[in-house]
């Protein structure tokens, strides 16, 4: 689904990312672990196109090649839900506002085509009774249930977050990853990068460590046989949030589309690859 | 185009509602000026063509032309030149007694000196100062005739009065289509960089250049349709004002008047294009 290839990304003399090849399928869940400066957020930039690798090949789904026109960009974003540390909010906006914006942007403009899908993506983030607040009445850890909920109202293949707890007290941060966990339990593919030990071990999938650019620890190709959940307990609870309904279950006028028909093909992994 | 683009066009003005009221009277001075223009170059050229009906060639006969002769020539000026009427020696001393009113002052004259004469009012196209003086220089060669007269130098007077208008018309139009522009351009461009960090959570949702670019090509029409409503209301009021006291003044015609909203409509639209093309760029990553 998505892969790098021997990836470097250099700004001007600083090397961001050295030479770094990864794959992940559908479904898994990826954490990127560093320090500040480690390439993660790059990393992030290169998946979304907001830059071009210096050297390398990406593919993301059935998007290949380095160098994507702008409408094929635009369509790579919206196959792709993204949650960033400052939640990113349209401060004009209410939260109902800012979670349409998403189904906006792909044409849906209808209010049977909108109103659905966006209460539900609040039920599950458990905002629906703050639909018409501002983002300036939200504390911080709202805010960042409503950023999620703008980046699942599309069901999107892959969830990417940017350090999703960075600005969030402990108790925010411990239900925001719950939150993401129920997510990824329900099939969508997880990227998060963190500077955090804690917030990666308490997510499932691989953890990927990132210094100076380089990946130096973890499984990059994730063989299948490696790819357990170190954190089983965790994702059984998320599995039973999930399927004890918490915020999950539609209502009978608001069925959103699947998660389980995502939008990308998948990309079949490298034949070989470092550390694999 | 759907209702929520013009809801985010509402948004813009809502927020930098400055820069809309700035852009749109400067947009309604440069197009008054223009209208003011397009009015005075709709009253000349009505004006002119009143009295360009009244330009006509006197061809004078010689006093021993016959009536045979007479008839033919008319038929040949006719053919040639426009319509044509003749004026008998009688009926020419009868006007010129009429144009000077006093009897006593013509009394010394014995006899009828005036010569018979056909005036000619000439075909639209032969109305400037060369195709007149190439008439009159043709028509003079016939044997029939004593000479010919036009009024030249009124003519040529005339014809440079109308080339001055057209060229003033030309030179404010696109002076006018210039500050058009210029100021559409940059009010959408400020509008864009005042919306940045929308623009950009738009771009990285997924949203595709016409997504971001329609609300502010929605922001440019408005602005130009408020600006030139406005600027045909100021130069009605003016027209009415002037009306009032000068006799023969008129308003633009209907299809002047749609010409030239559609012109600045026109001018928006792709002044708004221009300035997204390159704007989006910058600010989309």
């Amino acid at each position: 689904m998505i892969t790098f290839d021997h990836v470097t990304k250099r700004y001007g003399e600083r090397l961001a990312l050295d030479s770094v090849s990864w794959h992940m399928e559908e479904g898994e869940s990826v954490v990127f672990l560093g320090k500040s400066g480690a390439g993660k957020t790059t990393l992030l930039r290169l998946i979304t196109h907001e830059t071009l690798p210096t050297s390398g090949r990406i593919a993301v789904g059935t998007f290949h090649g380095s160098r994507l026109g702008r409408h094929q960009r635009a369509l790579l974003r919206r196959t792709l839900g993204i949650i960033y540390e400052d939640f990113r909010l349209l401060d004009d906006r209410t939260v109902f506002e800012n979670v349409a914006l998403a189904l906006h942007i792909t044409g849906r403009f209808r209010d049977e085509d909108v109103v659905p899908g966006v209460l539900h993506a609040l039920e599950e983030v458990g905002l629906r009774g703050k639909a018409n607040a501002f983002p300036r009445e939200l504390s911080a850890g709202e805010k960042q249930r409503a950023a999620i909920a703008r980046a699942i109202v599309n069901r999107p293949a892959v969830i990417l977050a940017d350090e999703p707890t960075g600005a969030l007290e402990e108790g925010s941060a411990a239900e925001i990853l719950e939150r993401l966990r129920s997510i990824h339990a329900e099939g969508a593919a997880l990227i998060l990068v963190t500077t955090r030990r804690e917030v990666a071990e308490a997510l499932p999938g691989r953890i990927l460590e990132l210094r100076d650019g380089a990946l130096v620890s973890g499984d990059p190709m994730g063989r299948a046989a490696e790819r357990t959940h170190r954190e089983a307990p965790a994702d059984e609870g998320a599995r039973e949030s999930a399927a004890a309904g918490v915020g999950h279950e539609p209502q009978a006028e608001e069925t959103p589309p699947s998660r389980e028909a995502p939008p990308m093909a998948g990309t079949a992994p490298p034949e070989s690859g470092p550390g694999g | 185009m759907h209702w929520f683009y013009v809801r985010e066009a509402m948004r813009t003005f809502r927020q930098h509602g400055g820069l809309t009221i700035n852009a749109v009277l400067a947009l309604t001075a440069a197009l008054t000026f223009a209208g003011l223009f397009l009015l005075l170059a709709h009253n000349a050229q009505t004006a002119l063509r009143l009295i360009g009906d009244r330009r006509e060639m006197v061809v004078y006969l010689k006093d021993e032309v016959t009536e045979a002769q007479r008839d033919e020539l008319i038929g040949r000026l006719t053919d040639l030149y426009g319509s044509v009427k003749y004026v008998s020696k009688d009926d020419a001393w009868k006007e010129f007694t009429q144009e000077v009113g006093d009897p006593q002052l013509l009394e010394s004259v014995d006899q009828n000196p005036l010569p018979s004469s056909l005036r000619v009012r000439l075909r639209p196209e032969l109305l400037t100062a060369a195709a007149m003086s190439a008439a009159a220089r043709e028509v003079s060669e016939f044997p029939e005739v004593e000479d010919v007269r036009y009024g030249a130098e009124w003519v040529r007077r005339l014809d440079e009065l109308n080339l001055g208008l057209a060229r003033g018309a030309l030179a404010v139009g696109l002076a006018v289509a210039l500050a058009l522009v210029l100021v559409v351009y940059n009010t959408i461009r400020l509008s864009v960089l005042a919306r940045r960090q929308p623009i950009e959570i738009m771009s990285r949702l997924g949203a595709t250049d016409a997504f971001v670019a329609q609300p502010f090509v929605i922001e440019a029409m408005f602005e130009a349709l408020v600006a030139v409503a406005l600027a045909l209301g100021l130069l009605f009021a003016s027209y009415r004002a002037v009306s009032s006291q000068l006799e023969g003044v008129v308003f633009l015609p209907w299809s002047w008047t749609l010409g030239f909203v559609g012109a600045a409509l026109a001018l928006a639209w792709v002044a708004a294009m221009m300035a997204l093309a390159r704007v989006l760029r910058a600010v989309r990553s």
